[in-house]
């Protein structure tokens, strides 16, 4: 199929697909077609050349942009002007095995967010409005292009994490924010799970602004290249202005790990640690298939040691992500165990994020909903694509 | 306003319907005199007002579950209310609707330090949260005006901000997890204690809803660590357009305050007039700039913004260097709706949102459109992110003066639309901007989210003549475009 250059292209070709019966499977440069289910598509439609910075006004914090960009081309637009995307949205290329980071319209369509998931937010808190064509072939906004907007029904927060199930977005308006000045990391050690997640939650209810945490477990801490003999290295991410971030890293140094062992990882080797930390680098190497946890942050000693007893598995926390990331046997059995685990404990969501076997055949890739929010999102679903030309089935059966 | 022709047959039936309700909830929990409905009859928008047909005040989930699902058997629409203080008239009553208010959910349920979240019913006050928890250190970020006496689950259903959201956010950004009613009874519970979910973000959709897809029956909210200092700046300016430009150069400069507000010369003096804060009468605008932190990043900040509204050309600057000081800043701007209400018999609260940078624009529309109209005009900002708060004053003994006063304000609105923005930033749509959405959506724009509206309540039951200023019977919204003079997929079964 040719590739698609505006909206009204996309109504066309939503409109004839209607006509044909066929079903779309929505693509950008791809990279994130592996996420969700894989249900067979009649055709394919390109959206990768709607492309381009519309308009971006650093010092009103708003960037509109074509969905089609690569996420690349948005970063190096805002690093120009010292701002970022705070949600820092994860680069899975490494572990999908995809050729580059994709376009931010793929970033939205799976709602990516990173280490600052905790303390900025989401992919979903920051896209302010958007322009699209539904599954019904008709145009569409929502939202605006300025930060503070009540009016009219949210369909960004709706349209983040869609995987393309409801419509073809093309401008979106996305809020930015200033880069911190200065970051750098503080090792601490820990002798289990349990304490290393008191001891993050501690940082957490200091006043000293913790900006990401991550516990590594000693095989994993090793891969990062941290040369600590503890079970368990926790990570904490301290940003801002110099005088800010030394000031409050004292005060950290303070509070402990065994021994009260602290070390300092500087700002390139930071950043670089965060990097592999959020793009799950970490585990890209395991054999496994690789699954997303999000849980209640207390939870997860009891989570992991539900699942670790049983299986041959890898594990660390992106944990200002709020997320554990697994590696473990292909098949069905270690995804049932974990939301098992999860449904035990607290509640949360675990997603098959890299299928390195035919697990997807045995296993939804997202966690079944409740009876009740089946039927109301197969209704949202019909609100914009009624007869199912959009992705239909990549998130969950029948959406 | 012109609201839904009330359903005769409904209202014919006010007794049984009365009756019925009592066999769902304890007695004393449906009110159906007139004089027990009147303290129902208006909200925060009090120019508008309505005897509900009936008022409900369950107490529990299942009670909430029992009313929707009967009057959604009987065809009965529903007014959800929390503490009754929208200002765009969210809950006002339908003479042909029952009232469900939510006051008796006052309850905390759960307070967890150790995931950051505290768990409440829908009718706890906002501020409520914050004394939960702040012994231990902790706060809730979003601080609307009205926190005193405002509701989380109303917080919810308007997506309710505060003059702290530009670093903090709106409700939408420190919400973990409700708990729903739908209109068919049903409850469900979206989110939790965790971060992210894998659906369709329904929590985040209901949002801001205005009450018009479901029930908040529980929230769960983050709750943050309390920043260890904060400090604000009292900054004067001779000239608007200076001051806007000082807005900006901070936000240029990678900072970005806690919060940033901007008062301008009527404003200035009846606040001043009302609290003494020490405000500079002469100037043309006033910027309070708050920074929190750790003392030493405060500090640095400080003196780094100071520089850049000297260098932007301020007439005044003041530093607090006690929470004294700092709260005397504040009480000027925090009481300047009801400092204005002192100089005027009444007035309008407008809520649109600009790019920033248009302020001077805005500036000089609404003088233009004061001399036009013949009403003066004060006004707050939260500057930081654009949203205006123009308060346009008259006195509603006056003939024609309502009238003339609400032109105005859609006039402003218009010029908010115009120039790139939005209608509301954080009042919502209610039924006080229902028929300017016009100006910022086009009918196919309205048409999609009223669809959404028939994914969550078909039959238009929940809070009806909100929001939207056309209702379309959701089987006409849902019928496809003869597309090549056929139907597609013509053997297809309809949703």
């Amino acid at each position: 199929m040719p590739k698609i250059n505006n909206l009204d292209e996309v109504a066309a070709a939503v409109l004839d697909a209607q006509q044909q019966k066929h079903r779309l499977e929505l693509r950008g440069l791809g990279t994130k077609t592996g996420i969700g289910n894989q249900p067979v598509y009649d055709a394919c439609l390109d959206v990768s050349a709607m492309q381009g910075i519309v308009d971006y006004q650093p010092e009103e914090l708003v960037l509109t942009v074509r969905a089609g960009t690569t996420l690349s081309a948005v970063e190096a637009a805002l690093d120009k002007a010292n701002q970022m995307l705070a949600f820092e949205p994860a680069d899975l290329s490494a572990l999908l095995k995809s050729k580059s980071t994709g376009t931010i319209g793929g970033v939205l369509a799976t709602n990516l967010s990173g280490p600052r998931r905790l303390t900025a937010g989401a992919a979903r808190d920051f896209l302010l409005g958007f322009d699209a064509v539904s599954g019904r072939g008709e145009r569409f906004k929502s939202g605006g292009r300025v930060m503070k907007n009540v009016t009219g029904y949210d369909l960004s927060k709706l349209i983040c994490g869609s995987y393309g199930t409801l419509a073809v977005i093309d401008e979106v308006t996305i809020k930015t924010l200033p880069r911190p000045e200065t970051s750098l990391s503080l090792l601490f050690e820990s002798d289990d799970m349990a304490s290393a997640v008191a001891l993050i939650a501690g940082i957490f209810a200091s006043p000293h602004e913790p900006g990401a945490a991550a516990i590594l477990p000693q095989p994993v801490a090793a891969a990062a290249g941290i040369d600590l003999a503890a079970d368990f290295v926790v990570v904490i991410r301290l940003e801002g202005i110099a005088l800010s971030v030394d000031d409050r890293a004292g005060h950290l140094r303070g509070m402990g790990g065994i021994g009260g062992t602290v070390e300092t990882v500087p700002q390139a080797l930071s950043e670089t640690l965060w990097r592999r930390i959020r793009d799950v680098d970490l585990l890209a190497d395991h054999a496994g298939d690789i699954w997303k946890l999000s849980c209640p942050p207390a939870s997860a000693p009891q989570i992991i040691a539900a699942i670790e007893p049983h299986f041959d598995m890898a594990f660390y926390a992106d944990w200002a992500g709020g997320l554990l990331w697994l590696a473990g046997p292909s098949g069905a059995d270690f995804g049932n165990a974990l939301r098992a685990a999860l449904t035990l404990h607290g509640g949360g969501h675990a997603q098959l994020m890299c299928d390195r076997g035919n697990s997807k055949q045995l296993i939804p890739a997202l966690q079944p909903l409740p009876p009740a929010q089946a039927s109301l999102s197969r209704r949202v679903k019909a609100a914009f694509d009624p007869l199912g030309v959009l992705n239909f089935g990549r998130m969950h059966d029948g959406i | 306003m012109q609201m839904p022709e009330p359903d005769q047959q409904i209202m014919a039936r006010r007794d049984a319907i009365c009756a019925a309700l009592r066999q769902l909830v304890p007695a004393a929990s449906v009110v159906s005199s007139a004089e027990g409905r009147r303290a129902y009859d208006a909200d925060g928008l009090s120019a508008y007002r309505q005897l509900p047909l009936a008022v409900v005040l369950p107490e529990t989930v299942e009670q909430i579950a029992a009313v929707m699902k009967y009057c959604h058997a009987e065809g009965i629409k529903v007014v959800p209310r929390g503490a009754g203080t929208s200002l765009s008239g969210g809950a006002l009553p339908l003479a042909d609707a029952v009232l469900l208010g939510l006051g008796k959910f006052n309850r905390i349920l759960d307070i967890d330090y150790a995931n950051r979240c505290v768990v409440a019913q829908p009718g706890v006050t906002n501020l409520a949260i914050t004394h939960a928890v702040q012994d231990q250190g902790f706060y809730y970020a979003p601080d609307p005006s009205s926190q005193i006496a405002c509701s989380v689950g109303g917080n919810v259903a308007e997506n309710s901000g505060g003059v702290h959201c530009l670093k903090y956010g709106l409700t939408t950004n420190n919400l973990l997890g409700i708990e729903l009613v739908t209109i068919e009874g049903e409850i469900l519970r979206l989110g939790g204690k965790h971060l992210d979910a894998g659906d369709y973000d329904l929590m985040g959709v209901m949002t801001g809803s205005e009450g018009l897809l479901g029930i908040v029956s529980e929230v769960t909210l983050r709750i943050l660590q309390k920043p260890a200092t904060q400090r604000a700046l009292l900054v004067g300016f001779d000239d608007t357009a200076a001051a806007a430009t000082a807005v900006g150069d901070v936000i240029g400069a990678g900072i970005i305050p806690a919060g940033m507000e901007m008062m301008d010369g009527l404003a200035i003096n009846a606040a001043e007039d009302f609290v003494h804060a020490g405000y500079p009468r002469d100037a043309a605008a006033l910027i309070i700039v708050e920074l929190d932190g750790p003392a030493v990043e405060v500090d640095a900040l400080i003196e780094r913004v100071a520089k850049i509204m000297d260098r932007a050309g301020a007439s005044s600057l003041k530093v607090s260097t006690s929470e004294d000081e700092r709260n005397l800043f504040w009480a000027g701007r925090k009481s300047a709706f009801p400092a204005v209400g002192r100089i005027s018999p009444d007035y309008l609260c407008m809520d649109g949102t600009i790019p920033r940078r248009r302020l001077p624009d805005m500036m000089v529309l609404m003088a233009t459109l004061s001399q036009k109209y013949g009403l003066r005009v004060a006004n707050v900002f939260h500057a930081g992110d654009g949203n205006l708060h123009p308060l346009i004053l008259f006195d509603a003994n006056q003939p024609g003066e309502l009238a003339r006063a609400e032109d105005f304000g859609a006039d402003i609105l218009r010029g908010c639309v115009e120039m790139g923005g939005v209608l509301t930033g954080e009042h919502g749509v209610g039924v006080e901007k229902r028929d300017l959405m016009t100006i910022q959506f086009t009918e196919d724009d309205m048409k999609q989210q009223q669809r959404l509206k028939c994914a969550f309540d078909a039959n238009h039951l929940l809070n009806p003549g909100k929001v939207f200023p056309h209702l379309h019977r959701c089987a006409e919204l849902g019928r496809l475009h003869v597309h090549k003079g056929k139907m597609p997929f013509p053997d297809l079964p309809r949703f």
